[in-house]
């Protein structure tokens, strides 16, 4: 790697320069922020906005203006282990290693840059950076490929820049802080994922070398961005049916072929200008956009990550952009140069030239022409294994152990699932993540479109796709909403206004896909109803203002035309079955269209004009034969009837009702659903998955409650086996078998004991029935004698206290019965499971 | 059986009844004096009701073609008649007449609820051809006998019956055995049976249940053999070579041959017989597949010919259809433009160029009809060339194979002809090993009787072969030009239709824009 120093330090200056001018931006934006007070507290007139605007556009946000506030200062290293504050012997001697290694180097190669051996960690301890690696393996099936792991630690950290752009870090920290702060530049990015990597068994690296300026800054802004590129429609070549044997011939083409063969030409000689044109403006943009030489072009420090094929059938090496989490060919420009790079086990040095970028980079680890190595013996040496020398394998497992021991101090790095909702990593655990991808315009600033994704939402909203040109927003929901949409779109929720409503179809009764609406129109698409209707268009008159405004009522727009179509009903036969029908409302009309036959090309039409005429006699004209217009493809007799006429337009009249009604609750619909849109977008609650069990809640006490439960019923059982020999078997000596003698006194004792019991519990029972029934006999007495003095509130509470007592004395009286039934029964089982009890198997032996 | 009005004079179902009550039940309202006005025909009528009205005979009714319910109860009906012509009745009512024996239903094939409750019945029976029935009522008749229950079995869609008020209902058994006998039923005597019912009733009765529809399996197997067999032998029909994948021809040739039987008792005759069968069968089971093949060849021929066909139609009827769709849409705007329009000039201008528009329209429709005629009348002809190659290459390979036939016969005849001779020989020589039995002996009587009844045998033989070729040649020559007919002749069908269907539709909307025309000058 060519080192120019000069160059350095000119480019070091210009970096001044425009650190100063950032500077001087900052200023002028607080300078700006007085402006804006003032704005709010004094009406400004027309010139002065104006200005105020001209002003605004001349000021240019810096894009890095923030400046790194992860800084050692912030960081609270109380928490980390000893290990992380001291370094054991072990690292003491890698570090007198490497520093040997560096000195070495720094003299066989002294025109290249020092090595990044140890920097400093969090607690200003130098470590190896080797040692910082920590392979992991989450234990999420999400993070076990490697573009998944590239694209949580670009989601997971924010990216901040190297403190000086054309060095490598004075600090690397390790992964823990990292995750804990979410924050890192380039090599704390690929450490990070370097560890997963190789903890979920890729042979992967860490580099140290150089990238480009948008590398280094994370610019993608020349890079298509992956959310607009839409997927190749497959497009589908048609099968060409080959002419059948008795396919017929096509009527003869008279036209001229000269002529036609003109016209192509002509088609041609546009479609090339058109391309031509096309072509030149595009490249004007590609012009505009390409960025300016970078000054530093080359000597911009950069981090990534190298995979190399082999491991996890990877067939090809490739580098990661930790920031990114893109992946790259090794050939790709972008990459500027390797310095160094290392794994948790070793550390090699780039010692072929970087002229052509990576690309004729050879990353044979094991060939030591082209990497040397800083420890011998590690499992890199395809080519080394034979130019070992016998020191280098003494050392060998020295260094092993060293690398080993020492990796342990990073602890390993846990990234939580569990916790409040806000802490959870983006990645593992969506709660409510949401992307914007903006499309910058050829001027450069300006938005074009805005998409926003959603999970988990109780809404069912899925994604927002926002179009800042046409302003028109579409929202797409998952099955599920209870209003069953599928897609909304719409310029503002105002009603009656430019929208169209998709609906997940079965989950509606009625059948409706798709509901367009104008500021004059609605139209409805049905699928899969009973009565075949598949079309619905309804056309508005402005409202007329009431002139009695009457209360609150709604005001519907008056309906000049319904459209109703059908699809073919197969029960009925084509020239019965209405295709369309048209209520004209304003002029009392009704047109039908039949639907028609297949081997037929006309369809039947029928009008109804809706008049209620009266005759010269004053008889009102129910029906006469110009009411009805119809043309039929093949006229039956029946249809001439004017009975059969008029069935039809007393039916149709029914109909025309009930459709304006449909229409009218629609028009409801639609301002419930946005009634309920607007709820929802204000809310915006989570749904939990009941497997969840962290976090929801339901379940979590379902579960709380079902242990306990479980411990009661545990507590009980352990209860019930309280063992009934214990306190006798206690008397006699431990560990001995008993003797016949024994065990029949023991068994009696028992029983004896369990008798005592019960008739203790019966007097106690029946003690206490005869107090309650003798206080009852006193108060009863108490009564007879006072009850013409008392008032009535003491009559009452003697009433109460009666029936209380009367009551008690009842229970007690059933739980002694009960009690006297069940002894027995209780003394017999006592005495079976005696008998049975293992402990007294002399028992058995006797009644056997 | 009482009647109430047993003095009444019984009345004759005339056609001034029948008016009467169609319009007494008619329409009623606005709809009733446009009915009025009109007159209401009877095979337009759905519903009839005729209670009450002491009628002895069922007459008059036939012109009610389209009835679907007919109200007959409470009258003095004796027999069940003149319902030939109701054959889209649904709803029978016959309840509380003297009717006697179930008859006169066998056309109602559409009938699903029939109703004779309080007659004279004594016998379910004559009602095979309701096979949509689904409701039974024949309570209070005199049905006495248990078996008339399985009778029922054969209505799969009989879910509702009622017999209470029958000798039968008395057994103590009766619904239990109802319930075995029919499963499928839902409710009885107007109660729903429970399904416990159900299980019991199935228990009791699982025996002679079982027997029974192992009976009707047995049933249903056989005449689903004989269903397939029907259809094997329909199949090959349509092949022209029925009965020849086996000895039937050579079994033929030999049933009317009393001569050929007689000679097969020569000794030795049997073994050539039966060489000779052998190689016959050989051979017309080589027709027989043959012809089948042949006429899958001829099946797939006609099905890609009517499939295009079919698809040509299809797409012409596209292209007319967005004709007159275009036209539509353009004559619907101008038509609203001519009445807007309010000078007499202009609007004449517009009705001269809307004719226009038609006429131009008629002319389309024409050219596209015309065009595809062309087109299918080309087809057809290449298609008819093809298809009676096809049948003569088939008859001229069966008929070599029928040659080979006869020779193989002529063959045979020259064989049986020489044994017959030298047992004659024999014979006359009177050293026979065995002894003849009688039939053919009498033959040997000469040379000339015996060479008669060779030939005799030989011809009928011959007659045979020639005449099942003949049936082969003139079936599918019949066929073929049938086909070919029916082709031409559907064609010629359509593009009538078409054109009428244009001609219809051109006139409409030519008349349409004339009353524009009237309705304008009036104005």
């Amino acid at each position: 790697m060519e080192v120019l120093r000069e160059k350095v330090e000119e480019e070091e200056e210009a970096e001044r320069e425009e650190a100063a001018k950032r500077a001087e931006w900052a200023r002028t934006e607080k300078m700006m922020r007085p402006v804006e007070v003032r704005k709010e507290e004094t009406t400004l007139t027309q010139e002065m906005l104006r200005d105020l605007e001209k002003k605004l556009s001349e000021i240019q946000i810096p894009i890095s203006a923030e400046l790194p506030a992860f800084t050692k200062d912030t960081i609270d290293i109380s928490k980390l282990p000893v290990s992380y504050k001291t370094n054991t012997p072990k690292e003491e001697h890698l570090l007198q290693v490497a520093d040997n290694f560096s000195r070495q180097y720094s003299h066989l190669c002294p025109d290249r840059v020092p090595l990044f051996l140890h920097p400093l960690n969090e607690c200003e301890v130098p470590k190896f950076v080797s040692t910082t690696l920590r392979p992991t393996l989450m234990p999420y099936p999400e993070l076990y490929n490697w573009d998944s792991c590239a694209q949580f630690v670009s989601d997971f950290l924010t990216m901040v820049p190297l403190p000086d752009p054309l060095k490598p870090p004075s600090h690397l920290y390790s992964s823990t802080t990292v995750l804990n702060y979410q924050k890192g530049n380039c090599f704390d990015f690929s450490t990070m994922l370097c560890s997963m990597l190789i903890g979920s068994g890729y042979d992967a690296y860490c580099v140290n070398g150089y990238g480009s300026l948008d590398l280094c800054h994370m610019d993608l802004t020349r890079e298509v961005c992956p959310l607009t590129v839409k997927p190749k429609e497959t497009v589908q070549k048609e099968e060409k049916v080959l002419p059948k044997k008795y396919t017929i011939r096509p009527p003869r083409d008279l036209c001229s072929r000269f002529e036609q063969e003109q016209e192509v030409k002509k088609q041609q000689e546009i479609r090339a200008q058109e391309k031509k044109q096309l072509r030149e403006e595009e490249e004007r943009l590609m012009e505009a956009e390409k960025a300016k030489p970078d000054a530093l072009h080359g000597l911009r420090v950069h981090s990534w990550v190298l995979v190399l094929s082999g491991k996890r059938e990877v067939p090809e090496n490739f580098f990661i952009d930790a920031f990114t989490g893109h992946s790259y060919s090794t050939q790709d420009e972008r990459f500027l140069g390797i310095e160094s790079l290392w794994n948790h086990k070793n550390y090699w040095i780039n010692m072929q030239d970087c002229w052509n970028c990576c690309k004729d980079l050879i990353f044979d680890l094991g060939d030591p022409v082209r990497w040397e190595y800083m420890l011998l013996g590690t499992d890199k040496s395809q080519l080394s294994l034979t130019e070992e020398d016998d020191s280098g394998i003494n050392d060998e497992d020295d260094v092993e152990n060293l690398v080993s021991l020492s990796s342990s101090r990073t602890e390993g790095m846990c990234v939580k699932a569990s916790g409040s909702l806000t802490s959870v990593p983006s990645s593992v655990c969506v709660a409510l993540a949401w992307l914007q991808q903006m499309s910058i315009g050829p001027t450069g600033t300006n938005i074009l479109e805005i998409k926003e994704w959603y999970q988990n939402r109780e809404d069912m909203l899925e994604l927002k796709h926002i179009n800042k040109t046409t302003d028109l927003k579409i929202d797409y929901f998952k099955p599920g909403h209870p209003q069953a949409l599928r897609v909304h779109s719409y310029k503002s929720m105002q009603p009656e206004m430019d929208r169209v409503i998709e609906f997940y179809e079965t989950a509606r009764v009625d059948g409706l896909i798709k509901r367009e609406e104008t500021a004059r129109t609605m139209t409805e698409y049905y699928q899969g109803r009973p009565d075949f209707l598949s079309y619905r268009h309804a056309n508005f008159r402005p409202r007329v203002k009431k002139l009695a405004l009457s209360s609150a009522e709604s005001n519907p727009r008056p309906i000049v035309k319904i459209t109703e179509q059908f699809f073919r009903n197969p029960a009925k036969p084509a020239e019965e079955d209405v295709a369309e029908r048209v209520f004209l409302l304003a002029e009392e009309r009704i047109q039908l269209r039949y639907h028609c036959r297949d081997d037929h090309i006309t369809a039947s039409k029928r009008e109804f004009l809706r008049r209620t005429e009266v005759d010269s006699k004053g008889n009102k004209i129910i029906m006469t034969p110009d009411m009805c217009i119809s043309f039929e493809v093949e006229p039956m007799e029946h249809t001439k009837k004017l009975l059969y006429q008029y069935e039809a337009m007393m039916h149709l009249k029914r109909e025309e009702k009930l459709s304006r009604h449909q229409v009218w609750e629609s028009e409801l619909e639609v301002l419930e659903i946005l009634k309920l849109r607007e709820e929802e977008e204000a809310a915006h609650t989570l749904t939990i998955s009941i497997y969840d069990t962290k976090r929801n809640e339901k379940s979590k006490e379902y579960r709380e409650a079902m242990e306990r439960v479980m411990h009661e019923e545990h507590l009980r059982q352990v209860e019930t086996q309280l063992d009934y020999l214990a306190p006798f078997l206690a008397q006699l000596p431990p560990g001995e078998k008993l003797t016949r003698w024994q065990a029949v006194r023991l068994k009696d004792e028992c029983l004896s004991d369990f008798k005592q019991r019960l008739i203790n519990k019966a007097n106690l029972i029946q003690a206490r029935f005869e107090k309650e029934t003798q206080e009852l006999q006193k108060k009863q007495q108490w009564y007879q004698e006072n009850q013409v003095t008392l008032t009535p509130e003491d009559e009452d509470l003697y009433l109460s206290y009666c029936s209380q007592a009367m009551f008690r004395i009842r229970i007690l009286e059933q739980r002694l019965n009960r009690h006297k039934e069940l002894a027995p029964l209780k003394y017999l089982a006592l005495e079976e499971k005696l008998y049975k009890d293992p402990r007294l198997g002399e028992l058995q032996k006797i009644f056997a | 059986m009482n009647r109430l009005c047993d003095s009444m004079e019984p009345k004759v179902m005339d056609d001034d009844m029948l008016k009467l009550a169609v319009g007494e039940q008619g329409p009623q309202e606005e709809a009733g004096q446009l009915a009025k006005q009109e007159g209401i025909l009877f095979k337009d009528v759905l519903s009839l009701q005729l209670d009450f009205r002491n009628i002895l005979r069922i007459d008059n009714l036939w012109q009610f073609e389209n009835l679907r319910k007919l109200q007959l109860d409470n009258n003095i009906i004796e027999k069940i008649e003149g319902l030939e012509n109701l054959t889209h009745l649904v709803w029978l009512d016959l309840s509380f007449n003297n009717i006697e024996t179930i008859e006169g239903l066998d056309t109602l094939v559409n009938l699903e609820d029939l109703s004779l409750f309080n007659n004279r019945i004594s016998k379910i029976d004559s009602l095979d051809a309701l096979v949509k029935l689904q409701v039974l009522s024949l309570g209070n008749n005199q049905i006495d006998n248990m078996m008339n229950i399985v009778y029922l079995r054969r209505f799969q869609c009989l879910r509702t019956l009622s017999l209470s008020g029958n000798p039968i209902s008395e057994a103590e058994d009766y619904k239990m055995f109802i319930c075995a006998y029919l499963p499928d039923l839902v409710y009885l005597d107007f109660r729903r049976i429970d399904d416990h019912t159900k299980e019991l009733a199935e228990a009791k009765h699982q025996y002679s249940i079982d027997e029974l529809k192992h009976r009707e399996n047995l049933m249903q197997v056989r005449l689903q053999d004989e269903r397939a067999r029907q259809e094997e032998l329909e199949k090959h029909k349509t092949a022209f070579v029925e009965h020849l994948n086996g000895s039937f021809l050579f079994d033929s040739m030999y049933a009317e041959d009393s001569e050929g039987n007689k000679l097969s008792y020569l000794p030795g005759v049997s073994e050539l017989l039966e060489a000779y069968k052998d190689k016959f069968v050989i051979i017309c089971m080589n027709i027989f597949e043959y012809g089948l093949k042949q006429q899958e060849k001829r099946k797939i021929e006609l099905d890609t010919f009517s499939e295009c066909v079919h698809e040509a139609i299809q797409e012409n009827q596209e292209q007319g259809k967005r004709k007159i769709a275009q036209f539509e849409e353009k004559h619907l705007s101008s038509l609203s433009a001519i009445r807007e329009e309010s000078e007499l000039p202009n609007i004449e201008k517009m009705i001269l160029e809307c004719s226009a528009d038609v006429s131009e329209l008629f002319n389309e429709l024409m050219m596209l009809e015309m065009q595809l005629v062309e087109q299918l009348e080309e087809t057809i002809n290449m298609f008819e060339r093809n298809i009676v190659d096809m049948v003569g290459l088939f008859i001229e390979n069966v008929q070599s194979l029928m040659a080979q036939c006869r020779d193989l016969e002529n063959h045979h005849h020259e064989k049986l002809l020489e044994i017959s001779i030298s047992t004659l020989e024999k014979i006359v020589k009177g050293d026979l090993d065995e002894d003849l039995p009688d039939a053919p002996a009498s033959l040997f009587v000469d040379k000339d009787t015996i060479v008669n009844a060779v030939g005799a045998s030989h011809d009928i033989h011959l007659l045979k072969i020639d005449n099942r070729e003949d049936e082969l040649v003139t079936r599918i020559n019949s066929w073929c030009t049938r086909l070919v007919d029916k082709i031409h002749k559907d064609e010629i069908m359509r593009n009538r239709k078409r054109v009428k269907e244009i001609n219809q539709y051109i006139d409409h909307m030519q008349s349409e824009l004339d009353n524009l025309e009237y309705s304008d000058i009036l104005d």
